[in-house]
């Protein structure tokens, strides 16, 4: 190791000469074998000369951060640095320096064979002085363990294989003196081929000082050192090229294709077809004479928005006074959504125009006009401008239509039950009307003299006068029986003519199917006007025969009974013939009402729901009539359609009941409302002429009794009198 | 057998177009579709059959013609709407790299549409445009005044602002305005331009704030709508009043607050004169100088060096005489050349009704409480002169002191103090009306008595002058005649009542009365009254009287009840519809008489009220 690095330890030495008066014999210096002999006292105080050191090289340092005060500080500290530099002089530095320098100084001369100035270093003498190398320590065993020793007296041998003998080591002791009396002992370490003490140099404990503070141990180097630029800046361009490849053409010759390019974007140019620096959109609405030129399409523009209603009185700031609203009102107006409101404000009055505030919901009411401009869908809106009353029909006056009945004439009471039914007869001048006691009575129509009563049991159902003239009887529809009464006082051919008919004396022969229904006639000697001439019972169960029904000749009629356990609630029966049969076997729904046509042999079935019109000739259905629900009085053409032509809806309870007149153009209806409504109503034979149907009266005068009212309406056939049986027990008349 | 007819192939399926449909076909935002159809003004339908419209599903949906979406998918705007969406795409991109010279080319390029084609569109002619114009005058008008905010940028407030000012500056020029409403939302004005009555609503000068279930957007897009189609009516008013388009605009003035004033309106002519004289302009100091410019620089040095100078406000007037005089002189040797005709131009130039010049012989002071746009504006339309003080804006043609100043518009209650005798004069010559005076004589047209309106009165009504509906209630008209009617009534009931109480004291007065009011019934009841008359002892002349006067009474009650029930029988011959019909226009009928009888009652009890004090 020594051997290897000569010249360093040369200059180690001279500067311990130069330095230190007593000269120290030469060491090598091993830091690997160094240990530190005290290791407690290793940070306080190297070396008096080192602290100073430090401290002005810390100086230095912080007067060159900050500021640089008086010429004197800055020399010495020059001076200093010097003298730093000298410590610390490495071989290139020594060079460069004049004063201490270990090799001798170069001096230049101009060579005499190149003529170029040459550096002469004067001749080095090889005697001892000259080599450090000669300055070595006796001991020359070498790097080896020296423990190999350990028992030997001798530690190793000199250059002239001469024993070295150990140098004498004293006690723990003697050390410890050693160490108190010697300032320096902290300083140095055991040297292990010498085997004894050495004082470590400045230079060592700089560098031990240095590996202790971590910073790299080699005093000269500068972490932070300028880059040194060699190859960048002016003048210090590389200029050998990289390659020997000859500069190719392309870099000095014009690109052909390149020129096409231009050549292009200067055509276009030139042709106008790249505009330079587009001309800026001036402003969104530049405006012009848009209307100058003709509408460009022929449609018709569309449906213009509707205009805002204009402000009315009370949207003044200073309304008059009725316009604003009361404490009740404004409380109500608050109260609804907006959207319920009818007026969007509030009036408000204000007595100065100075007074009067911001309309907080103006933006509001703008934006919903605009939701409305463009959400809501629009509808062009005929508007009426006509008088409701126009609406009304123009119907001829009732008074023109003259006569109807006007007016109550005539009350039959009825005392003990609704009175159920009432008949007139063919000539006019009797009535009959039973109740639901069972009492029939035989009345005069013109004075409304009670001529006869007849007492049966049970409900009277229905009554209804025979229709032909030479014969003068009425049946009466009782609890599943039918009676036939003639009245009294009836002239002798007449009485003679309907004993006759009703009890002939010879029976006509039994049908050829045996009737459910029975036929039986008191015979003409023990009859009397108090019981019935003809009987017809009903079969058990079918209830009470509600509706009579004479076809006009006066043969057949027809019965319906209602409440009634059996199905089938009609039947025909042939006076003449006394026979009964059932036109239908079954029928669907609840039959109400029936009835014959006035000329042809047609036959009407009315249900809850439908009207059926049968051929009873051809025996089938021709037609179905749907009229629907209550209330209403349905007017069909028959001709026409199954649908009713006219539907009329006056009538606020259920229609009882509903007769035309025979000979006048009136019709009536009754209903549970009490009213009985009077029609005046003509059909033309011109096809193209609507029937005229003219309401003519109301007759109100029946009570209402248990949700009941008229229940059924009868024309005089010969005058335009009526007859209505009330629920209240009382029939009356009413007369024109 | 025929072809079999799919399902959703034709008719309302095929006719209508949900709104979710149309926007999946115009493939653009739910955003940009309302967009499309506010400029294009395109409005949902109401299908005949919502469920035949919508494959039998009745959920609620709008629906718009497919064939207005067809026509929509060609709009031009729509495509710039697409490259405005790809424009912000490549913008936003171009910013998060931080290309940002990239990102101001492509805001150079942005690209922008316009809507002249759509005006022309929906308003193929010019009457139609004008017939439109009541909202967008209101929406502008609105926005003229709000004040901009990150949402609401300058340039629209301003650009609104402008064109508001314009068209009021037409308004003034052609004396057009008709009527004028103070109502509590703001001011309404009606003006008759080309035959066509137009209202306009501009709300008081006060911050409006947008409430935050305002949708600003949608606003804007028919501000944007609207913007264009004021600008191009205002061009072409301008332009046949032979006016210059756009007037000029004297920043200086505007900046003072000089509101309309700060425009100067130029007739086209002037212009024309202008162009011809180029050549005969004189050059100083190496700029030519036209008589134009010596005007306006004289003007200018004038409003300079003093307002106070009353002689100022005259030489303004006078400079206009002469404009207007020029005006006129061009225009009538135009006429005479073209034809005998009578043209839009001679028609306009015909000398204006009285009405329109109202206030032409009367000098109005503004004081300042009192809103000096909407006065100047009433009063110049209607051809007076106006001044203001400072405080209220510059521009005032005259001051306060000006010998001229006929009327001043005063709003505050009158105090009394202390005032020269120079004052005293001043104050007496003049007379202080309240601002309602203005507004009132325009409606009357024609100048009302100024007592009423004077300052610190209380105000007579403020009534609308757009009227309402007919037979309505009229808190004017009905005061006299109404009151007339009840109190003679009243009175001869009184006098009636107290003559009888002289003639008779006997109770069974009640029961002959009674009797009397039955008494044309039937011939028995007459009878039963005689006796009851008799028995009262009273005398057979005056029965006689009094039945004949009862009959009369109540065979008029009864021919009139009859009529009635003969019209409620009639009634139920009427077919369904014309019967809903029928109750539904009685019921309005009805809901208004309701209404009016209120109104009638409320100011009968408020007479009272004031009679009794």
């Amino acid at each position: 190791m020594a051997n290897s690095n000569p010249k360093k330890t040369s200059v180690k030495r001279k500067h311990t000469e130069k330095d230190d008066a007593p000269a120290v014999a030469p060491v090598t210096l091993k830091l690997s074998g160094l240990e530190m002999l005290t290791d407690d006292e290793d940070g306080d105080d190297y070396n008096p000369e080192d602290d100073t050191d430090d401290g002005e090289v810390d100086d230095e340092d912080d007067d060159e951060d900050g500021d640089d005060e008086d010429e004197d500080e800055s020399l010495s500290e020059d001076e200093e640095d010097q003298d730093e530099e000298e410590e610390g002089s490495t071989e290139e530095d020594s060079e460069v320096e004049s004063d201490y320098h270990i090799f001798p100084k170069a001096k230049t001369v101009i060579s005499d064979i190149t003529g170029q100035p040459k550096k002469v270093y004067p001749e080095i003498e090889p005697d001892y002085d000259s080599d450090s190398s000669t300055e070595e320590a006796t001991n020359r065993v070498g790097d080896v363990p020296m423990h190999w020793y350990d028992d030997m007296p001798h530690i190793g041998y000199d250059i002239n294989g001469k024993r070295v003998l150990r140098p004498a080591r004293g006690d723990e002791l003697d050390k410890f003196l050693a160490t108190v009396d010697d300032p320096s002992a902290w300083t140095s370490a055991f040297d292990k081929t010498s085997q004894e003490e050495k004082p470590l140099s400045s230079e060592e404990l700089d560098i031990i000082k240095r590996l202790y503070a971590g910073e790299n141990p080699d005093e000269n180097y500068d972490p932070y050192e300028p880059m040194v630029e060699w190859f960048t800046g002016k003048g210090k361009e590389e200029i050998m090229p990289l390659s020997a490849a000859p500069e190719p053409k392309r870099r000095w010759v014009r690109s052909k294709w390149e020129k096409q390019k231009i050549m292009k974007i200067v055509r276009a140019i030139r042709a106008g077809r790249i505009v330079g620096q587009k001309p800026k959109t001036t402003s969104k609405y530049e405006v012009y004479s848009i209307w100058s030129s003709e509408p460009s399409t022929s449609a018709p523009p569309a449906l213009p928005a509707p205009k805002r209603a204009l402000p009315t009185n009370a949207e003044s700031y200073n309304p008059p006074e009725e316009y604003l609203m009361t404490e009740e009102e404004r409380k109500e107006w608050e109260s609804k959504d907006a959207e319920d409101r009818e007026r969007d404000f509030m009036p408000q009055k204000f007595t100065s125009l100075r007074l009067v505030p911001a309309y907080d919901q103006f933006i509001k009411e703008r934006f919903n006009r605009q939701l409305d401009l463009y959400l809501a869908p629009r509808i062009q809106r005929t508007k009426l401008n006509i008088d409701p009353t126009s609406l009304i029909p123009k119907l001829p006056s009732p008074s023109s239509l003259r006569p109807f009945p006007n007016y109550k004439s005539l009350n039959i009471r009825h005392p003990k039950g609704r009175a159920r039914c009432v008949s007139i007869s063919p000539d006019g001048n009797w009535a009959a009307s039973g109740d639901e006691d069972g009492v029939v009575s035989l009345w005069e129509v013109n004075v409304g003299c009670e001529v006869k009563r007849w007492k049966f049991e049970g409900k009277i159902g229905s009554i209804e006068w025979a229709p032909r003239q030479d014969v003068s009887y009425f049946a009466v529809g009782v609890e599943e029986t039918i009676h036939f009464l003639i009245p009294p006082n009836v002239d002798s051919t007449t009485l003679a003519q309907t004993h006759a008919l009703l009890a002939p004396s010879a029976l006509p022969s039994a049908g050829p199917t045996p009737s459910p229904v029975k036929w039986t006639s008191t015979s003409v000697s023990s009859w009397s006007n108090d019981k019935p001439i003809l009987s017809l019972t009903l079969p058990p169960s079918s209830g009470v025969p509600t509706q009579l029904q004479w076809h006009k000749k006066g043969d057949y009629f027809a019965s319906v009974s209602t409440g009634g356990a059996t199905q089938n609630a009609v039947w025909i029966h042939q006076l003449s013939k006394r026979h009964s049969q059932a036109p239908f076997r079954k029928i669907k729904g609840a039959v109400q009402l029936v009835l014959f046509h006035p000329t042809m042999p047609h036959f009407f079935v009315a249900t809850q729901q439908y009207v059926r019109l049968y051929n009873l000739a051809e025996q089938k259905l021709i037609k179905t009539l749907m009229p629907g629900y209550d209330r209403k009085l349905c007017w069909f053409d028959l001709e026409l359609s199954e649908k009713p032509y006219k539907v009329l809806k006056y009538h606020s309870r259920a229609i009882r009941s509903l007769h035309f007149h025979p000979k006048y153009p009136l019709f009536a209806s009754a209903s549970d409302d009490g009213s009985i409504q009077i029609f005046h109503s003509r059909v033309y034979n011109d096809l193209m002429t609507d029937p005229l149907i003219v309401p003519l009266k109301i007759l109100r005068g029946h009570q209402i009794t248990d949700g009941l009212g008229v229940l059924q309406v009868k024309w005089n056939p010969k005058q335009p009198w009526l007859a209505s049986a009330g629920a209240d027990g009382t029939v009356a008349v009413w007369c024109s | 057998m025929g072809r079999l007819k799919v399902k959703g192939k034709a008719g309302a399926a095929k006719n209508f177009t949900t709104r979710s449909q149309a926007v999946k076909k115009l493939q653009c935002s739910l955003a940009d579709f309302r967009r499309l159809c506010i400029l294009k003004g395109i409005f949902p339908r109401e299908p005949r059959s919502r469920k035949k419209a919508n494959k039998g599903s009745s959920a609620p949906t709008s629906f718009y013609y497919t064939k207005d979406i067809a026509y929509l998918a060609h709009e031009p705007v729509l495509k710039k709407l697409r490259e405005h969406k790809a424009f912000a795409k490549k913008l936003s991109r171009a910013l998060g790299r931080g290309e940002w010279s990239a990102a101001k080319s492509l805001e150079d390029n942005k690209p922008v549409y316009r809507l002249d084609h759509i005006i022309k569109e929906r308003y193929p002619t010019f009457i139609d445009a004008l017939r439109d114009i009541d909202d967008a005058l209101c929406m502008i008008f609105l926005f003229a005044t709000l004040p901009s905010t990150t949402r609401l940028p300058r340039e629209i407030v301003e650009n609104c602002a402008r064109l508001a000012a314009e068209w009021q500056l037409y308004i003034m020029h052609t004396h057009s305005l008709r009527k004028v409403f103070l109502s509590i939302k703001g001011v309404y004005y009606q003006a008759e331009v080309m035959d066509q009555t137009i209202t306009w609503l501009i709300p008081y000068s006060f911050t409006q704030n947008v409430p935050p279930d305002v949708d600003l957007r949608v606003m804007l897009t028919f501000l944007e709508l609207y913007q264009t189609l004021l600008g191009f009516v205002n061009f072409k008013l301008y332009t046949d009043a032979t006016l210059v388009y756009p007037p000029p605009l004297d920043a200086k003035k505007d900046d003072t607050a000089a509101g309309v004033g700060a425009f100067s309106l130029q007739t086209a002519e002037v212009q024309v004169k202008k162009a011809a004289e180029k050549i005969k302009s004189v050059a100083v100091d190496g700029r030519t100088v036209t008589g134009k410019d010596v005007r306006q620089t004289i003007k200018s040095i004038t409003a300079a060096s003093g307002e106070q100078e009353s002689g100022d406000s005259e030489m303004a007037e006078l400079e206009e005489n002469v404009e207007e005089e020029e005006a006129f002189v061009l225009q009538t040797s135009h006429t005479q050349v073209a034809s005998d005709l009578p043209t839009l131009q001679t028609l306009s130039s015909l000398p204006t009704s009285s009405t329109s010049n109202l206030f032409a012989p009367y000098t109005f002071w503004i004081s300042r409480e009192v809103p000096r746009s909407v006065f100047e504006f009433l009063i110049r339309s209607f051809g007076g002169r106006v001044g203001w003080p400072a405080s209220s804006g510059s521009g005032s043609p005259f001051d306060e002191s000006d010998e001229n100043i006929t009327h001043v518009i005063i709003d505050r209650p009158s105090v009394q103090k202390e005032e020269t005798p120079a004052q005293r004069d001043l104050r007496l010559r003049r007379k202080f009306v309240q601002p309602q005076w203005v507004v009132d004589s325009i409606n009357a047209s024609k100048i009302l008595l100024e007592d009423t309106y004077a300052q610190g009165k209380s105000l007579p009504p403020h009534l609308s002058p757009f009227g309402e509906y007919n037979g309505a209630y009229d808190p004017t008209a009905e005061a006299e005649a109404g009151d007339d009617v009840d109190m003679s009534d009243v009175e001869e009931e009184e006098a009636e009542e107290a003559a009888s109480d002289d003639e008779e004291t006997e109770p069974s007065k009640d029961n002959v009365e009674a009797a009397l009011a039955s008494v044309t019934e039937d011939p028995a009841t007459l009878r039963a009254a005689e006796l009851a008359a008799e028995a009262a002892g009273m005398d057979y002349g005056t029965f006689e009287a009094k039945v004949k006067k009862a009959s009369k009474k109540s065979s008029a009650k009864s021919s009139k009840t009859v009529e009635d029930a003969e019209k409620d029988m009639n009634k139920m011959l009427m077919s369904n519809k014309q019967r809903k019909l029928y109750e539904k226009m009685k019921y309005s009928q009805q809901k208004q008489a309701a209404e009016n009888d209120k109104l009638e009652s409320r100011r009968r009890k408020l007479q009272k009220d004031k009679a009794t004090q």
